[in-house]
């Protein structure tokens, strides 16, 4: 039995649920024969990669469903050996660079020069030319980038490249100007809602629409975590009811209480308690990106609102510290120490006016 | 050299001098004279030179004593204590030994195990007080194999089969143990008691300290006499005699334990004037008697360690002729400066500043333990306030009116200099005042500050290329960050310090990431979805298709925050067990280190202290004591 989310995905550019116009310019993309490298892009959770597989499947057939694991080792030229996983089918290989860290470029370049130096073997029936799939592609390194631009040009004849990443801010202009971008925005309220009440219509249950729209307003119209909340609730209750808890992931209450933490009171004692936590958090797997983004929502829901431009300020001043730094506590607790202060300070002044 | 060799005063001296103090070869070179190494034929094997030298230091070892070796002998050597009284060591310390030595020696068991800096007195201590009870002595000393190597045909003569250190010191302890020394005539017919002393470990117990147990078990059943052992403390952290001996084994053997602490200032003078005028007295040409100024620049830069004090005094001492102008030279541009220091005030010699200048020559680097050097940052002492009140014209009208409230008394100590000694790179350094600053703070204003410091210590050595370039800078910014931002300077009392768990929660958070790669492949997700969307989730499915290793690790990430969230008190009582755990060593390092503060604060008990804390009220007990044995 697998996951909702896996059991549901559409497979041909024909099923999909939304987004039908842009299905239908892609499976025109495949039938006109001259495909280029695309770059698809959207947030996490709007079917990026639903629509990727659809598409391989449209240009090869079933045959690219047949997927393997595959674990490789590449030599860099330092002689270090670099371990990494790799997803092929006949058809495609599919890697995540940034799984590699530093040594991204040698990845790139071993890898797409080894599919692109194998030709197909029946051309007549199959297409001339292999995929690649980078994905998280915004992650990969200013020198790893440079180095596809140009692997990209050379193999042209054999491989055609398919990037996939959450936002083109990090893409450098070079790949963005080789690829034909497609922008995969998440899925309104309505269509999740309508997507949730097929899945389960097809798992046999009702789903009442007050539940359905409380959970895609809940996921923020993530379809997946949609889906994986419907699934929880499920576990939690069924027959649904119509005001039914929807389940919330762990590390986000946690984190709502860190920042009600915040709030309540503002001493040094308390600021090592919420490092405490965010310790916590991090072992758990959390990303520190995430933590100070999800914070700071909280944080904001909590504060007034004349307070909210200047939380916001510092919040991005110390964002990108933490993505500059190197060690994310210390960023991390100097914006919930600035955050101290400055709600301290707002809540003295508030004080002395009343007093006056 | 002999393994079974009974070191008994003379014979030890004797040993000494097959060796050529380490003086003598400058002395030569120096009046270029020496009629000796002329006389010498090259051509003679190295093996013939020993036998020779041996012969010659045998039989001439009488005549040369009078006349020369006076002055060739270290004074290390020459002026060894000879009684209690003589020992620069503090008097509880040595009671605490003798104690020990005296119970141990009547139950003919035990072991003890003596720990402390180099040059603390910890070897003479013992033999002194062997000598007064008239105990034996019986020393390990480690072979060198490399006679094996060279020439094995003498070596199996010898009756001796090759074998490995470790197997030859049980052999030894073992042998020590149970057979009695023959008696000589000479000895007047005294039975003496033995004390088996160990300082030099073979190495191989470095690698497996567990084979040093085995032996010291099997030691314990059957043991016969006393065993010291007397080990170093290195500063680079890994405390050899924690390795050596664990808490466990240290309680299953009953080993009991005596840290020794630097030798305080005061003693150690009274030993260098003592030693000076003795000199004086005998004074050939050669001597040029060192001045008390001297003495004091000696004392402060050997950091408690008598033995390179006594060296370097001897070695200043020295003058022959072509050294004297270099010497002077260096000492002149010392003196100068320590008189320029002593002329201002008084007070202000005593201060810390004192120790903290450095010695030209023989000067011993001075170090810190990190749990002090932690402390003099997080402490944040400044000069006190009425002095502070005197100097605020002076220092605040440096400042515009609207900088006024960043105005500070000026510091006690030299941040990076505290660094430096710490014996640590900056950026860890930062770890530990990161980990441990909050306890020291109690305004938010003032933790922001410090924070972003902080933050901004750790922005500067965040790119690898620069980071050796910019590491200093690092660790200034933060550790002077800290102390400008600590506004309140409020005497916070004693605070446990605990090392930095950022370490452990990064390499925590690379694993745990790194697994759910592997375990959760077949989903084809980037982590960060996997991470925060389909991992908690799967938390809370019941979904039968996962393997043991996937249930065991979602329930580790997944679930226990669940768990953690319905209790609340569950953080705290993590950490409080994880810093138990930490605690175990820093209290055993803040253990060490207030001994240390002890003896190092022995000169400035007439200054009050800024912060009356709990540290400073133990040492005050010792400081006490030590001006009585003044």
């Amino acid at each position: 039995m697998s996951l909702w989310v896996d059991k549901y995905r559409p497979s041909s550019l024909g099923k999909v649920d939304f987004h039908k116009e842009q299905a239908a310019q892609l499976k025109k993309l495949v039938q006109c024969g001259d495909f280029p490298h695309l770059l698809v892009y959207g947030p996490s959770g709007a079917g990026k990669k639903t629509r990727i597989m659809c598409l391989l499947r449209e240009l090869y057939g079933p045959g690219v469903e047949k997927l393997r694991i595959e674990h490789q080792t590449i030599v860099a030229p330092s002689k270090k050996k670099i371990e990494i996983n790799t997803i092929a089918s006949n058809y495609h290989l599919e890697v995540n660079p940034s799984d590699a860290g530093n040594q991204d470029r040698v990845v790139i370049q071993e890898l797409i020069k080894t599919v692109a130096q194998s030709q197909q073997i029946q051309s007549s029936t199959q297409r001339d030319f292999k995929v690649v799939l980078l994905t998280e592609v915004d992650r990969l390194t200013k020198d790893a980038q440079h180095a596809l631009r140009r692997t990209m040009e050379k193999y042209m004849a054999t491989c055609r490249l398919i990037l996939c990443s959450t936002s083109t801010s990090k893409v450098i202009g070079p790949i963005r100007s080789r690829c034909l971008a497609i922008r995969v925005p998440l899925p309104s309220i309505e269509e999740v809602c309508s997507v949730l009440t097929s899945v389960c219509k097809k798992e046999g249950l009702v789903l009442p629409p007050e539940l359905a729209k409380q959970i895609s307003e809940k996921s923020g119209r993530n379809l997946r975590k949609a889906l994986l909340m419907c699934e929880a609730c499920r576990v939690q209750q069924y027959p649904f009811s119509v005001d039914q808890d929807v389940p919330e992931t762990d590390w986000e209450v946690y984190l709502r209480e860190t920042a009600n933490a915040i709030v309540s009171q503002q001493t040094p004692q308390r600021l090592l308690e919420v490092r405490a936590r965010l310790y916590e958090l991090l072992t758990h797997c959390i990303p520190p990106e995430i933590i100070m983004k999800c914070l700071v929502k909280e944080l904001l829901n909590n504060c007034d609102g004349q307070l909210k431009t200047e939380v916001a300020h510092i919040a991005a001043y110390y964002e990108h510290r933490l993505q500059l730094g190197s060690k994310a506590i210390y960023h991390l607790e100097a914006f919930t120490a600035k955050f101290m202060a400055i709600y301290k300070k707002f809540m003295e002044d508030g004080l002395d006016a009343m007093m006056f | 050299m002999n393994k079974l060799s009974v070191a008994d005063k003379a014979t030890e001296r004797r040993a000494n001098h097959w060796v050529d103090p380490s003086f003598i070869d400058l002395r030569e070179e120096c009046s270029s004279l020496s009629g000796r190494r002329n006389g010498n034929p090259v051509l003679c094997s190295k093996a013939e030179m020993k036998k020779k030298r041996k012969r010659e230091a045998s039989a001439s070892y009488l005549l040369k004593e009078s006349s020369q070796l006076d002055q060739n002998e270290p004074w290390v050597e020459k002026y060894s204590p000879r009684s209690q009284a003589e020992l620069a060591v503090h008097k509880k310390k040595i009671e605490e030994v003798e104690k020990w030595i005296r119970v141990h020696t009547n139950t003919k068991s035990g072991i003890l195990l003596l720990t402390g800096p180099s040059g603390c007195g910890k070897t003479a201590t013992v033999r002194v007080l062997s000598l007064e009870m008239g105990l034996r002595v019986q020393e390990w000393i480690s072979p060198t194999n490399l006679e094996a190597y060279s020439s094995s045909h003498e070596w199996r003569m010898n009756g001796f089969s090759s074998s490995s250190q470790s197997s030859q010191f049980q052999d030894f302890l073992l042998r020590a143990n149970k057979y009695n020394c023959l008696k000589m005539a000479g000895d007047g017919g005294v039975t003496h008691s033995k004390l088996i002393l160990v300082e030099d470990l073979p190495n191989q117990f470095y690698r497996q300290p567990g084979a040093l147990h085995e032996i010291l078990r099997g030691f314990v059943r059957t043991s016969q006499c006393p065993l010291v052992f007397i080990v170093s403390d290195s500063l680079s952290g890994d405390s050899s005699s924690r390795f050596l001996f664990p808490k466990d084994i240290q309680e299953e053997l009953g080993i009991s334990s005596i840290s020794f602490n630097p030798v305080a200032p005061t003693a150690m003078m009274k030993v260098l004037t003592c030693i000076s005028t003795q000199e004086a007295a005998k004074s050939c040409r050669s001597v040029c008697v060192p001045d008390q100024t001297l003495l004091e620049t000696l004392c402060s830069g050997s950091s408690g360690d008598i033995r390179s004090a006594i060296n370097s005094l001897q070695f200043s001492c020295l003058s022959t002729d072509s050294c004297t102008s270099v010497e002077t030279g260096l000492w002149r541009t010392k003196k100068d400066r320590s008189l320029c220091r002593a002329g201002s005030t008084t007070s202000q010699r005593k201060k810390k500043s004192k120790q903290e200048e450095e010695l030209a020559i023989g000067g011993k680097d001075a170090s810190l333990f990190l749990f002090r050097a932690l402390g003099k940052i997080l402490h944040c002492k400044r000069e006190k306030h009425e002095r502070a009140d005197g100097a605020e014209g002076g220092c605040g009208r440096g400042l515009p009116s609207h900088l006024l409230h960043h105005h500070r008394a000026a510091l006690l100590v030299d941040p990076e200099l505290v660094v430096e000694r710490s014996h640590m790179s900056g950026e860890f350094f930062s770890l530990y005042l990161h980990q441990n600053y909050l306890d020291f703070f109690c305004e938010v204003e003032d933790v922001e500050r410090a924070s972003e410091y902080l933050s901004d210590a750790d922005l500067l050595t965040a790119d690898w290329m620069n980071r050796s370039v910019l590491g200093d800078y690092g660790s200034s910014v933060a550790t002077r960050g800290l102390l400008h931002s600590n506004s309140q300077q409020a005497s916070v009392g004693f605070r446990a310090l605990h090392k930095p768990s950022w370490l452990l929660v990064n390499k925590k958070h690379w694993e745990n990431c790194v697994a759910a790669q592997s375990l959760f492949r077949s989903f084809c997700l980037t982590p960060v979805s996997l991470q925060t969307e389909l991992l908690p989730y799967l938390a809370k499915l019941t979904n039968p298709m996962r393997n043991q290793d996937q249930i065991t690790f979602i329930q580790d990430v997944g679930q226990m925050s669940l768990r953690r969230f319905s209790s609340r008190l569950k953080p705290e009582a993590l950490t409080d067990k994880e810093s138990g755990e930490l605690e175990m060593d820093s209290e055993e390092e803040e253990k060490e280190v207030k001994e240390a503060g002890g003896a190092e604060e022995g000169l400035p008990a007439s200054q009050p202290q800024p912060t009356l804390n709990q540290v400073l009220l133990e040492d005050e007990d010792l400081i006490i004591e030590e001006y009585i044995s003044d």
